[in-house]
């Protein structure tokens, strides 16, 4: 199906967003968003609050349907296919609201995401997140942020997906902690594309290789060598 | 073995006690209290894990008892081959209307099911009038033959027979619980959304949790068909659709043992007090307001934890005792 706008996807990417436009109601908060993302790249979106970034990943993800536009991964449209048909493709999503489900403990958690995937190798998981080894029967009600952050990122790992969207992983997080997750984003970016919304700057151009930048549901810019991913750059589209 | 023990000794205990207490309690009290728990652990477990209120269980009992008796009054004489029928025609209709039902929400739900139990009692009372006969019922217990080694035409064989279905029903809803699916029912409760980003379809989920815990009713219809040989349209009576609600409450929504717990304090209330008192279900009714505003969690909810501790107080105890006299 060729993507609404004309513009076809690049014939490397392993997702690709061409003219999106979404609305909730009457109200459109996204117009004519174009954004691609290749193997193994990270790609971050910033901008402020009610920009749009989380509407961009759940339209993706198909949470939303768009009024317009196409998402496709390789050659197949992503639109109108439901949310966890695109899980399955291996374009996972970690929401911002660190809810992890708060009656199953740990091992459950990772259990959920086995069984959907058919991948029970653990020690990925662990080795990029040490501290879940010791609270595996710790229910997921009682974890902290960051335990919890570290929790939904393990399970989405599992069944290793080709795209892992993130929004705003470190937000309200502990310095070490953030510190720990920009390690393990640049360990995952070899074998897994990131898509990251985030606010925190430096983080974001310390890992991105390309980044965009959303204002009232517009794409103001897109960067794509090192030298524009700076944090004052990127401050400038705020 | 050790750990298959460790797996099976809740509810092995928990129904030998049952089992036991045929001892010094009336028979047909402790039939009631078991079909009545089979009966209601489907409500418990779409209450307590998939977050599914149903004022409709009576619909479902009503297919299991009908499915029965239609065999057992028309057809033919063998009562496990009844209940087999009562259990299929339960699957049957929840098949039928689970993939509507399970779309709504849950409130959307409660309501959808008291209308299907209310349409199925006036089908029974009115509508399938020539062959239900009416509010006379269907009368078969001089129709059910003598069955080889456990005849349970006979009352107190058929007490052994629910002893092991409930034992049966109960181990399934254990393996449930302790599964990979019955984490999906308790996160689809939870967090639907997640669920989704991690690959499942909630629908299936719910229409699976459906489907059994219907099925499962079904089985204490046809289990009652079968006890009382006999069926009329009151098994499915509007008045009827909070019973399981309220015993699943009562014993601890969700909880292993809530329903077996509940069933016999609701059943047992409900025939003392009926003894002492008149205007009885006007007195279970404050009652039941007064338990559930004193522990939302039910009687089980409430003492499990309790036990608990106690248990694993006592076996601290006793492993800190085994280190003393090891280093004595």
């Amino acid at each position: 199906m060729p993507p609404d706008n004309g513009v076809a996807p690049d014939e490397g990417e392993i997702l690709s967003v061409r003219g999106l436009t979404v609305s909730y109601g009457e109200a459109k908060v996204l117009f004519d968003i174009n954004l691609g993302v290749k193997p193994g790249q990270v790609v971050a979106c910033v901008g402020r609050n009610g920009a749009g970034k989380t509407t961009l990943l759940k339209s993706i993800v198909g949470f939303l349907k768009p009024l317009s536009g196409s998402v496709t991964s390789g050659r197949t449209p992503l639109v109108g296919m439901p949310s966890y048909d695109i899980a399955r493709m291996g374009i996972k999503y970690v929401p911002q609201d660190k809810k992890v489900f708060s009656d199953l403990t740990v091992r459950e958690n990772l259990e959920l995401g086995s069984y959907a995937t058919k991948d029970y190798d653990w020690d990925r998981v662990t080795g990029y997140f040490p501290k879940l080894k010791q609270l595996m029967d710790r229910k997921g009600g009682y974890l902290s942020g960051g335990e919890r952050q570290m929790l939904m990122i393990g399970r989405a790992l599992l069944g290793s997906p080709k795209v892992l969207l993130i929004d705003e992983p470190t937000e309200g997080l502990a310095p070490s902690i953030v510190a720990h997750l920009k390690n393990v984003f640049g360990e995952l970016s070899k074998s897994t594309a990131l898509v990251i919304v985030e606010q925190n700057l430096p983080l974001v151009c310390a890992i991105a290789a390309r980044v965009y930048a959303l204002k009232e549901g517009h794409m103001v810019a897109e960067l794509a060598d090192r030298e524009s991913i700076r944090p004052e750059v990127c401050e400038r589209y705020l | 073995m050790v750990k298959a023990l460790r797996w099976w000794w809740g509810i092995l205990l928990a129904f030998s006690l049952t089992g036991a207490s045929a001892l010094f309690l009336p028979l047909p009290f402790l039939n009631e209290v078991v079909i009545f728990s089979i009966y209601t652990i489907g409500c418990s477990f779409l209450l307590g894990r998939v977050g599914f209120i149903s004022f409709g269980q009576p619909a479902y009992l009503a297919a299991g008892a009908y499915g029965t008796a239609f065999y057992l009054f028309y057809f033919g004489a063998n009562p496990y081959a009844g209940i087999l029928v009562g259990v299929l025609a339960g699957l049957g209709l929840s098949v039928i209307v689970g993939p509507l039902f399970v779309r709504l929400r849950s409130d959307y739900f409660a309501l959808v099911n008291l209308a299907l139990a209310v349409i199925v009692y006036y089908l029974m009372q009115k509508v399938l009038a020539d062959i239900t006969k009416g509010d006379n019922g269907l009368w078969f217990l001089t129709n059910i033959a003598s069955t080889p080694v456990l005849d349970i035409s006979r009352p107190n064989q058929f007490f052994i027979f629910a002893l092991l279905a409930a034992v049966a029903v109960w181990a399934f809803y254990k393996y449930l619980d302790d599964s990979i699916y019955g984490a999906c029912c308790l996160a689809t409760k939870t967090n639907e959304d997640k669920l989704k980003f991690l690959g499942y379809s909630n629908y299936n989920v719910r229409l699976l949790a459906f489907i059994i815990a219907n099925t499962t009713t079904a089985l204490a219809g046809a289990m009652y068909a079968v006890y009382l040989g006999f069926v009329s349209p009151e098994i499915t009576s509007p008045a009827r659709v909070a019973d399981p609600v309220v015993v699943t409450v009562l014993g601890g929504t969700g909880t292993l043992y809530g329903p077996l717990i509940g069933a016999l304090a609701y059943t047992g209330m409900k025939d003392v007090i009926s003894k002492l008192i008149g205007n009885w279900e006007l007195f279970i009714g404050f009652l039941l307001v007064f338990i559930m505003l004193a522990g939302e969690r039910g009687i089980w909810g409430t003492l499990q934890p309790r036990l608990e501790k106690l248990l694993f107080r006592n076996h601290a105890m006793t492993a800190a005792d085994e280190r003393g006299e090891a280093r004595r």
